[in-house]
């Protein structure tokens, strides 16, 4: 069984000879950039650089997929945001692309340009994500991501406003989040008929330390459930902080799978959804990954297969320093825990 | 000398109106407070920073979240710009100026913000860099103000680790300042290996944190115990 076909069947609960090792964003390192020469800020604008660059975690660790792009702009870009690529960095920096300049002051401003595949970097990904599929789709899955509509609201207007609008004017902000949501459907599926193997949607714009519960379930909640709705499938939520009382309105949310970070405990999430539910997670990208041993390693990965997970998935991007052994010895390890019968 | 009752009144309806984030009753009462001719720092600290603290508490319960806090934050701008201009000079015991930004590669700027608040509040001069401040700006800033204190704000992993390298420049050509950092990743291990002189714990926490400071100096300007 290759990784490929194992985790097919893991997003339709088949049968499978163990849990896989792979995630739905970003997981270039370093290492992957040296073996190509290439400069961080580089692999966002082209996209044969960006193909490259996102199938080196299978190559040189058999991290069991090839995902791109590795920055949260896309969306913001077609939308009429200015990004920040850092273009004079240099190939020791890793600093990731930021949104310059905002596309909307107001809500009622948002306007969705036509002809989304030729739009901002849609056409560089579309291409990278053929590339991928031609250099490694046999083995491992291709595929990408896009932002949930309330985070992609906090990418286009500014986040305090939106913040303070969400309690103050919420109908502003459901009409806004609609919009967003019928676009991400449009953007998602033109992904889908690209070829990827599934596609992740990350709203993590929306951890509960930031919004209430109450305001997750009123707000974020229904647009999500517009997206889910409207995309193909397979389909994962991708949340992070602390998501342990908005896991069942997660799984509520219509996606194949969810996936969560290191302060979601496993273990209840699984009790909370029962066996049906499809769940991804939960190492810490940083704090275990970046500054852990190899041991320290083993013991997260182990503890989240043992927590139930039916893939471990990094808790985010898996942050580009990662030092090689600690990667080898990510990979190994749910190859060893995670065996089924 | 303003009527104790009066003086409750005033403080209370300040208080309330920063917790209820109304900035209407927060303005009322800060103009009334100056009618009466009321203590603008009294107004200030045990009227708006009480409000404020009570916030802390509400949002550490998690009955607040952080939208509820920027707008409470809100209401307690409308009265500081009413009240400041009257804050005699004799009475702030705290003074100096602050550099405070967000880190390169980094937008998240409602910790900073709220940081940069509590340090208006106390008396201090803000030099506000904003957000995706190259690091070297930083120490530039720090050298021409000859800042007191610089505070740097990081929410990203990713970008927190160009706080080491600030706080080593800094050092090496000002090393009186005093060095802050603060946001979602940072921990109190990270902020003793890079030497910093204070930390905020994480993400939201900078919210708590700013609170917190704001108690702390609230004590050390009125000089309660």
């Amino acid at each position: 069984m290759n990784s490929k076909e194992r985790i097919k069947r893991i997003f339709s609960k088949e049968k499978v000879d163990r849990v896989a090792c792979f995630s739905g964003m970003g997981n270039v390192t370093v290492e992957g950039l040296k073996r190509y020469d290439y400069a961080f800020y580089e692999i966002h604008l082209d996209a044969e650089k960006m193909a490259n660059a996102a199938c080196t975690s299978y190559e040189l660790y058999g991290f069991e997929c090839a995902i791109a792009p590795f920055d949260l702009g896309i969306e913001a870009e077609v939308l009429g945001a200015e990004m920040n690529f850092y273009t004079h960095k240099g190939k020791e920096d890793i600093v990731y692309p930021t949104v310059r300049k905002k596309a909307i002051e107001d809500p009622g401003d948002l306007s969705v340009p036509e002809g989304i595949t030729e739009k901002g970097r849609v056409p560089v990904v579309l291409e990278a994500l053929d590339i991928m599929q031609r250099k490694v789709g046999d083995d491992v899955p291709v595929a990408t991501y896009i932002l949930g509509p309330y985070t992609l609201a906090g990418q286009i207007m500014d986040l305090e406003k939106l913040l303070k609008m969400s309690f103050k004017k919420p109908d502003e902000i459901n009409a806004l989040l609609s919009s967003l949501a019928d676009f991400l459907v449009e953007l998602g599926n033109i992904y889908f008929d690209a070829g990827i193997d599934y596609l992740t949607v990350r709203e993590m714009g929306a951890p509960t330390d930031v919004l209430s519960p109450r305001m997750f379930r009123n707000l974020i909640l229904p647009h999500l459930k517009e997206v889910f709705s409207g995309i193909k499938k397979p389909s994962v939520l991708h949340i992070c902080g602390d998501t342990n009382i908005i896991v069942e309105l997660m799984w509520e949310s219509g996606a194949t799978a969810i996936s969560v970070e290191q302060k979601n405990d496993v273990a209840k999430t699984r009790e909370k959804l029962g066996d049906e539910a499809i769940i991804f997670g939960n190492i810490d990208p940083f704090g275990t990954l970046v500054q852990g041993s190899p041991d320290d390693i083993r013991g997260a990965v182990k503890a989240a297969i043992d927590g139930g997970v039916d893939s471990v998935w990094p808790g985010c991007d898996i942050w580009p320093a990662v030092p090689k052994e600690n990667m080898i010895a990510y990979v190994k390890a749910v190859e060893e825990f995670g065996k089924r019968e | 000398m303003v009527d104790e009752e009066k003086r409750k009144d005033i403080l209370e309806r300040l208080k309330k109106g920063v917790v209820e984030f109304d900035e209407d009753m927060v303005r009322e009462a800060a103009q009334e407070a100056l009618d009466v001719g009321m203590d603008a720092l009294d107004a200030i600290m045990n009227g708006l920073v009480a409000g404020m603290e009570e916030v802390g508490e509400l949002f550490d319960k998690g009955e607040y979240f952080v939208p509820e806090v920027l707008m409470c934050a809100d209401a307690l701008y409308a009265g500081l710009d009413i009240l400041k201009p009257h804050v005699k000079k004799e009475d702030i015991k705290v003074s100096g100026q602050v550099v405070i930004g967000v880190v390169e590669g980094d937008v998240h700027d409602i910790g900073k913000n709220l940081v940069k608040m509590m340090f208006e509040v106390a008396g201090f001069e803000v030099i506000d860099l904003g957000k995706d401040v190259p690091l070297e700006k930083f120490v530039e800033e720090s050298l021409n103000t000859k800042a007191d204190i610089v505070a740097l704000s990081a929410m990203m992993t990713t970008t927190m680790l160009g706080m080491p390298k600030v706080i080593e420049m800094i050092r090496e050509k000002n090393p009186n300042a005093k060095i802050l950092i603060g946001g979602a990743p940072v921990s109190k291990e990270s902020a003793e290996k890079w030497g910093a002189d204070g930390w905020a714990p994480d993400a939201t926490n900078a919210v708590k944190e700013a609170i917190n400071m704001v108690k702390g100096l609230k004590k050390e300007v009125m000089g309660e115990e």
